[in-house]
């Protein structure tokens, strides 16, 4: 029950102080009752209890700080040759689109909010009026499988200092349509291959990849690459994220 | 071993830094081991063979929480026992293989195949234990680079490309901790035959060996 106070805490926390409208609030408190029965699973399903958890996660934390400071702003991931990409064939789905998707296509429009100086809801072809980055870049799963799809999207970089976000900000805050939520460092966020991604194999994003706008971040493992995007939301507060209150790491570069 | 006849010393061969990285090493190394099974089963590539696991370790999350834990142990613990053997005498003259070591592996093995049947002269260590004891810190550099090329295939993209890409990172990693486990079996079979002697030096730091023969007594001149 601790575990589902912590997780119910961490959903609340940016949607009531980031403003973002109040069906969304909603959207989370429905989600919370979904998540309860997962959450309360990874709490018992972790074998390290107790202090043995507080310390491997103290340990987590340490990791992230060696990730970040790593971390290339400017390094690249690699990008492949279309020869050498995987075949739309290949195009693996790991999460299917749930069917209680709370995202409508028709209605859909990118909710901004925190410190940026134009908040709003922005349209796809908004999004689609930036420059378009193709890029052949590998999807590292933490499971241990990859894939090289060819995405297609605007830069979240672009599209922050369209909004004119927060120079300063530390973070930035996403949610998507199935429940799913997470924070990137900003350095991350910024990275010219993080992508709002619209695009797959030079098509229309499907459902069942995200769409009809996802997060691609390649500098970081796949369950960091939100699909069905609801909310951008910058700011300084870290908050947890859907994996990584099921234990995974919250820096989860590579 | 056969019992020692006569009158026993005990002989001090393992330094305590010696004797509290063993150990240090060797719960780390189940913990990678174990913990890197748990993760290999999450997507294994052996035509889908999952590893029966040891420890559940509370799914993957947990698996590889213990695993990028226990990394820094094994590692700092095994760069202290490799300068240890490699800066000082004790460690360069009984531990490390070194050129003058190489005349002595075959008759070692001779010995162990059962063709020769005299135990060639050796002090804490023979030929091919060096051998295999000084292997141990390629494996661990084989098993740091081979993750490193898996955990961070983006900032280290170099260190992935050495060994063919991330896919085949995986695989070489695999590769490096069965080269381990090969080891540790190896190590466990040769302690099982050496027997309780040898086992407990692993603790108390000495062994059981012969008295040397007590100096003889110079007669009293004749008159």
């Amino acid at each position: 029950m601790r575990t589902m106070k912590k997780l119910e805490d961490s959903l609340y926390k940016p949607a009531q102080e980031s403003g973002i409208t109040e069906s969304g609030i909603v959207i989370r408190r429905r989600d919370i009752l979904r998540l309860a029965p997962l959450a309360l699973l990874a709490a018992c399903d972790i074998s390290p209890e107790g202090k043995t958890e507080t310390f491997l996660r103290k340990v987590q934390g340490f990791n992230d700080w060696v990730q970040g400071t790593i971390f290339g702003p400017h390094k690249l991931a690699p990008e492949y040759a279309i020869s050498e990409m995987t075949p739309e064939s290949g195009f693996r789905v790991n999460t299917d689109s749930p069917h209680d998707l709370n995202l409508d296509p028709k209605t859909w429009a990118l909710e901004v909010g925190g410190l940026v100086q134009k908040p709003g809801r922005y349209s796809l072809d908004q999004i689609k009026a930036f420059p378009k980055r193709v890029m052949n870049t590998r999807h590292v799963c933490v499971e241990g499988w990859s894939m090289v799809p060819r995405w297609g999207g605007a830069t979240l970089n672009d599209f922050l200092n369209a909004v004119g976000a927060d120079k300063n900000a530390k973070y930035v805050y996403v949610a998507s349509g199935d429940g799913y939520y997470t924070t990137y460092d900003m350095a991350s966020a910024r990275h010219p291959q993080t992508l709002l991604c619209y695009e797959a194999y030079d098509k229309p994003l499907t459902l069942d990849h995200g769409a009809p706008l996802r997060i691609v971040i390649p500098t970081k493992l796949g369950y960091k690459n939100a699909k069905w995007l609801t909310n951008v939301f910058v700011t300084n507060e870290k908050t947890s994220g859907y994996w990584e209150d099921q234990g995974y790491d919250w820096f989860a570069g590579i | 071993m056969t019992k020692i006849k006569g009158p026993t010393i005990r002989e001090r061969i393992h330094p305590v830094i010696i004797r509290v990285t063993h150990w240090i090493n060797a719960l780390a190394l189940l913990l990678m081991i174990t913990s890197g099974i748990r993760i290999y089963n999450a997507s294994p590539f052996l035509n889908d063979y999952k590893i029966p696991p040891l420890f559940q370790f509370g799914g993957l999350a947990g698996a590889r929480q213990w695993h990028f834990f226990a990394m820094w142990v094994f590692f700092i613990n095994g760069f202290v026992w490799f300068f240890y053997n490699l800066f000082t005498r004790h460690g360069r003259e009984t531990t490390m293989f070194r050129a003058r070591d190489i005349g002595g592996v075959s008759p070692m093995i001779l010995y162990y195949l059962r063709i020769r049947k005299v135990h060639p002269p050796t002090k804490k260590y023979n030929s091919l234990q060096k051998l295999a004891y000084s292997s141990t810190p390629v494996l661990g550099f084989g098993a740091l680079l081979t993750g490193i090329s898996i955990y961070w295939p983006v900032q280290f993209s170099w260190v992935t490309a050495i060994f063919g890409g991330y896919d085949s990172a995986r695989v070489f990693h695999f590769v490096f901790m069965s080269l381990f486990v090969f080891f540790i079996l190896g190590h466990l079979l040769m302690v099982a035959i050496a027997g309780w002697n040898n086992f407990l030096s692993i603790f108390t730091g000495t062994i059981k060996v012969p008295a040397p023969e007590p100096e003889p007594t110079e007669q009293p001149a004749q008159l």
